[in-house]
């Protein structure tokens, strides 16, 4: 019997192990990109409606060229913005445009940070009944636990 | 050349190596293998980013402006212009900034690329220590797990062979290599310690009696190694000579002689003065008996004593030496072992110092050794050796005639 248990609860350590933890920090990763996403872009909103108060119309800036050598560029119309749509796709917009489409972007990254929320949540729960079926088959060999997937 | 003696030591590679030791080692070379590389590639990178940026600098000035877009922030552009297209502003590190025009600036990015290669230089010098250790690991894990044996044996004059594998690292082997060794030697040095003590005593005697001027025996050991030398190669001349009447080859003897000589005169001080008193007859004995046993047709010139390692023997001599032999007899097996060892050969040398007659069969011109035979008890050689002592040159005639 206890050799039994051993064996099971070997085979239940190596699946949190194996599946369940890395899918777990996947799905981290995950979220962190889309986080870092939401962040640019709630940045980008502020930069423009910045610009909208101040009417700046002139920008100087200075331009990465690569390996942190940079130049002086100059904007002399800030009234249109091209800003990346997703596929590789820039669209010019006006202001108040940018700021229509910023904010359904917003939306959209909202949604997705949600369901990898959950996703994680749902494979930490799993490998905490995992974890608590092995402490069972531990301190009570005799009970017979049924261990087993859950979605 | 395998001895029909079993010296030596036999170890499995895989007990010195273990085969797990050896992968877990190569697999830890593999991984900063894998590891040197990605930076490799990295600074490859870094280089090619450097070249690139060097051009497109140099091409910037040509115009005054450039339409471009401007990025803003990671997700958003502006159309615009580049202006001022000859002043850069290069970051130095540590934020510090310079502004430097594009031909200065290209100099910066040069020593940039010039450090990079001499990094990517020394990775590589790196990398190939690591795979030539890489491969020694490979080669060694196969070779244990290929059960391949080490041998190992003492170096003896006579035969000397050592054959060993080679694998393993000379770390490891050195300390092993001690260990057989010690192993090997401690086994021998009882008996050898004994028969030498005996025979450092005698000769302790024999020079003491004689008083020979060549063997200083109050000099330390320095001073009578290199007393000894002279008289060895005095010894040696005398010696063949010697044989050149007698007709015997010993030219080869009196190389080892002088070999066991020197080899003797640390042993002899080692030993203790004290019991060699007794010893050294009977080691005259033995070395007689030694040299008698090792040689086999070739006859052995009184050197005796000393000679013993000579494995010569001289049936005449025996005669000679029967009445030493008779005592020695208990020690024909150690001396057997002494002519095999060139140690023990140059206890003999040095045991059968100056002055053993005929009987010793060793000339008169014996290896100075070193100082301990001074103190032994000339009484008691003497009284061994007395009727021998004065007759050198009648012993040698008798070996001639022998």
């Amino acid at each position: 019997m206890d050799s039994l248990n051993q064996a099971k609860i070997q085979k239940f350590e190596e699946f949190v192990d194996r599946r369940l933890k890395p899918d777990l920090v996947r799905a981290i990763a995950e979220r962190d990109k889309v986080f870092e996403q939401q962040k640019i872009f709630s940045d980008l909103r502020k930069n423009i409606e910045n610009l909208e108060q101040n009417s700046v119309t002139n920008l100087r800036t200075l331009v990465n060229l690569g390996s942190e050598v940079y130049m002086q560029a100059e904007v002399p119309d800030t009234q249109r913005i091209f800003l990346d749509i997703g596929l590789g796709f820039h669209v010019e917009f006006t202001w108040s445009e940018a700021l229509k489409f910023i904010s359904l972007r917003e939306e959209k990254l909202e949604r997705q940070i949600e369901e990898y929320t959950r996703l994680i949540a749902s494979i930490k729960a799993q490998i905490k009944l995992v974890c608590e079926g092995i402490r069972e088959l531990l301190q009570i060999p005799e009970e017979k636990t049924v261990e087993g997937r859950v979605f | 050349m395998e001895k029909p003696e079993v010296k030596g030591t036999v170890t499995s590679l895989s007990s010195m190596f273990p085969a797990e030791e050896v992968q877990k080692a190569a697999n830890r070379v593999a991984e900063t293998l894998s590891e040197k590389q990605n930076e490799m590639n990295q600074l490859r990178e870094f280089i090619a980013d450097n070249t690139s940026l060097i051009n497109l600098v140099q091409k910037l000035p040509e115009e005054l402006h450039h339409d471009i877009m401007v990025p803003f922030g990671k997700a958003a552009f502006f159309p615009g212009r580049l202006i001022h297209t000859n002043e850069f502003l290069v970051l130095l590190g540590e934020s510090y900034y310079v502004e430097r025009t594009a031909k200065q600036t290209v100099e910066i990015l040069k020593r940039r690329g010039k450090s990079l290669e001499s990094k990517m230089d020394a990775l590589e010098a790196f990398m190939q220590d690591l795979k030539a250790e890489a491969s020694f690991f490979d080669s060694t894990a196969s070779e244990a797990a290929e059960d391949l044996v080490e041998i190992k044996e003492e170096y003896e004059e006579e035969n000397s062979t050592e054959t060993e594998s080679q694998s393993g690292e000379l770390e490891q082997e050195s300390p092993s290599f001690a260990e057989a060794d010690n192993t090997m030697v401690a086994s021998e040095d009882d008996e050898f310690a004994h028969i030498m003590s005996r025979l450092e005593a005698l000769e302790k005697e024999e020079l003491a009696a004689e008083s020979y001027g060549e063997n200083d025996e109050d000099q330390d050991t320095g001073a009578a190694v290199s007393d000894g030398d002279e008289d060895e190669d005095e010894q040696a001349k005398a010696v063949f000579h010697r044989k050149k009447y007698e007709g015997y080859s010993s030219l080869d003897h009196d190389q080892r002689y002088s070999e066991v000589y020197q080899s003797r005169k640390p042993l002899q001080q080692l030993k203790g003065k004290d019991s060699m008193n007794e010893e050294t007859s009977s080691k005259y004995h033995h070395q007689d008996l030694i040299s008698q046993l090792a040689c086999t047709g070739l006859t052995v010139e009184p050197v005796i004593k000393g000679k013993m390692s000579h494995s010569q023997s001289m049936p005449q001599e025996t005669k000679m030496l029967n009445p030493s032999i008779n005592a020695s007899v208990p020690f024909e097996k150690r001396v057997k072992f002494e002519a095999e060892h060139s140690s023990r050969n140059e206890k003999s040398v040095q045991t059968s110092k100056s002055g053993f007659d005929s009987s010793k069969a060793f000339t008169g011109s014996i290896v100075e050794h070193t100082l301990n035979l001074e103190k032994a008890s000339p009484g008691q050689t003497t009284s061994q050796f007395s009727g021998s002592q004065t007759s050198k040159p009648v012993s040698r005639f008798k070996m001639q005639r022998k």
